[in-house]
């Protein structure tokens, strides 16, 4: 491997330092630049970053379901590791949706909480991020994991319509699109576009950490089983639905080199 | 077809006769929750109505999610699963049988909650029973239909104690609230659009759900 110092300059450095300059600038924005308001001081700031959290929160909802239902009908693990990507980075999302929601609320309407609709859905839509979650860490064979996992999206983003429609029904009192200055307009879109592209960078980051960890479990496991006879040592699953391997082969600067293996590396646990 | 998810349901209704597995717990359990809201609605008898819809669904989820975990828990354990699969019929036929045998025993639940919560907070419950039972066989169905298919999902995870009611709590909200809230209204005696709307969403929370079931349950079993 490279140092990261020698790695060329691509694409992905170029999105990643974007990613980073746009939020700040979201943030700086929301800061220096957004007028205060009038009757709520600079507690209404907290609404950039509200509403951003709240959007990204049901996108990464539908990047679930969408990875979920790509994942079911091709059966390739690289969608799964999309799907708990988008899934991890939703539910922090949402979390900050109902907290910053929260403060603003104190701020706004003197309570902490009310059961308003939207309110409502958030936190019923983090309850299923939340069981989405704890349903994956309870499964260890990948496609099996991958597979319940994926299910599960489907009927979650099934439900959220039916749950938005059932918490509508009672009487809200969140503000729908309240009257804002057009400078106030310009830093709420600026805070959206911002924490998205960040959203992105995180999102891109942690699908590659995901992969990587997968592989490397594929690898562990294959190096314990030993090599299969008159095979070459890491050779790639064969079998669609194996218990723990990806369709995708170990990329070969991640395999390690053959020459340089001490014998003993075959049996780890092997005494003779 | 018919024949065949008849004997699915044949099936479990003569092992839960036989065994007595979840049946019993089920409805001790369920009297007991009762017991408790019970105590705690010592209001004036104008209150009640605005409580009763909310507490008795709470009780009948709680209670019936322990029967609905069992479906196929226990099919695993006793190693029948691997037969009821040998089965030469569609999954999805394997899946309605079992939600049918779920809508039966919280319908068997309900007929034992609703006359406690009668006898012991004096609601008037049972006023409409034609509307009761409107709203309980589709409430029992929009339950029976994603508990079962999550049931079917927790039973083959490994480490799966008391997943199923963390997986379905959440996802069957809907269902509480309009099941709650219609029978809140019927209990007012206030049947207008509202109380129409929300029978409504219990409609389409169980078709919604019975049809992505039936569609999903392979995928949810597949081994």
């Amino acid at each position: 491997m490279k140092p990261w110092s020698k790695t060329t300059f691509g694409f992905r450095q170029i999105g990643c330092t974007l990613a980073v300059v746009l939020a700040a600038a979201a943030l700086a924005a929301v800061f220096f630049v957004a007028p205060t308001e009038r009757t709520m001081g600079p507690a209404q700031k907290i609404v950039y970053v509200h509403v951003a959290m709240a959007w990204l929160a049901l996108a990464g909802f539908l990047l679930v379901a969408g990875a979920s239902v790509v994942y079911l009908v091709r059966r390739d693990l690289r969608y799964d590791d999309w799907a708990l990507a988008a899934a991890e980075l939703g539910w922090l999302c949402c979390g900050l949706t109902l907290v910053t929601g929260s403060l603003w609320a104190r701020a706004a309407w003197g309570t902490w909480w009310t059961w308003d609709p939207r309110l409502t859905a958030a936190f019923i839509l983090w309850c299923i991020y939340s069981g989405y979650l704890v349903l994956r860490s309870n499964v260890e064979a990948p496609h099996q994991r991958a597979r319940v996992a994926a299910v599960l999206a489907v009927v979650g983003a099934l439900d959220v319509p039916l749950v938005v429609m059932a918490t509508r029904w009672f009487r809200g009192i969140h503000p729908a699109s309240p009257g804002m200055e057009p400078l106030m307009r310009v830093v709420l879109l600026l805070g959206v576009l911002g924490f998205t592209a960040f959203f992105a960078m995180l999102l891109t980051r942690r699908r590659a950490q995901i992969r990587l960890e997968r592989l490397l479990a594929c690898l562990e496991q294959q190096v314990e089983a030993g090599p299969p006879f008159g095979a070459g040592l890491l050779t790639p699953p064969t079998s669609r639905h194996g218990m723990w391997h990806g369709q995708e082969t170990v990329p070969q600067r991640l395999v390690p080199q053959r020459s340089g293996r001490p014998s003993s590396i075959r049996d780890p646990r092997g005494s003779s | 077809m018919a024949a065949k998810l008849w004997w699915v349901i044949h099936k479990d209704l003569v092992s839960e006769w036989r065994g007595r597995q979840a049946w019993p717990a089920m409805l001790v359990l369920g009297i007991a929750v009762v017991l408790v809201f019970s105590f705690q609605m010592d209001l004036l008898p104008q209150q009640k109505p605005a409580l009763v819809g909310g507490l008795l669904w709470l009780a009948v989820f709680f209670a019936g999610i322990f029967a609905l975990d069992r479906s196929f828990a226990a099919e695993r354990e006793a190693g029948c699963w691997d037969g009821l699969k040998l089965y030469p019929v569609s999954p999805s036929v394997i899946y309605l049988g079992k939600v049918i045998v779920n809508v039966a025993t919280l319908s068997a639940l309900e007929c034992v909650l609703v006359p406690l919560f009668v006898a012991l907070a004096d609601v008037p419950l049972l006023e409409r029973p034609g509307d009761l039972i409107l709203i309980a066989a589709l409430g029992n169905a929009g339950i029976a239909a994603v508990g079962t298919l999550l049931s079917a999902l927790a039973a083959g995870v490994r480490r799966s104690g008391n997943l199923t009611v963390l997986l379905v709590l959440p996802l069957t909200i809907p269902v509480v609230l309009a099941a709650a809230e219609a029978t809140r209204l019927m209990v007012a005696g206030d049947l207008g659009p509202a109380w129409w709307r929300w029978v409504q969403l219990l409609a389409a929370f169980a078709v919604v759900f019975t049809t992505a079931g039936t569609l999903l349950f392979e995928l949810a079993v597949e081994e």
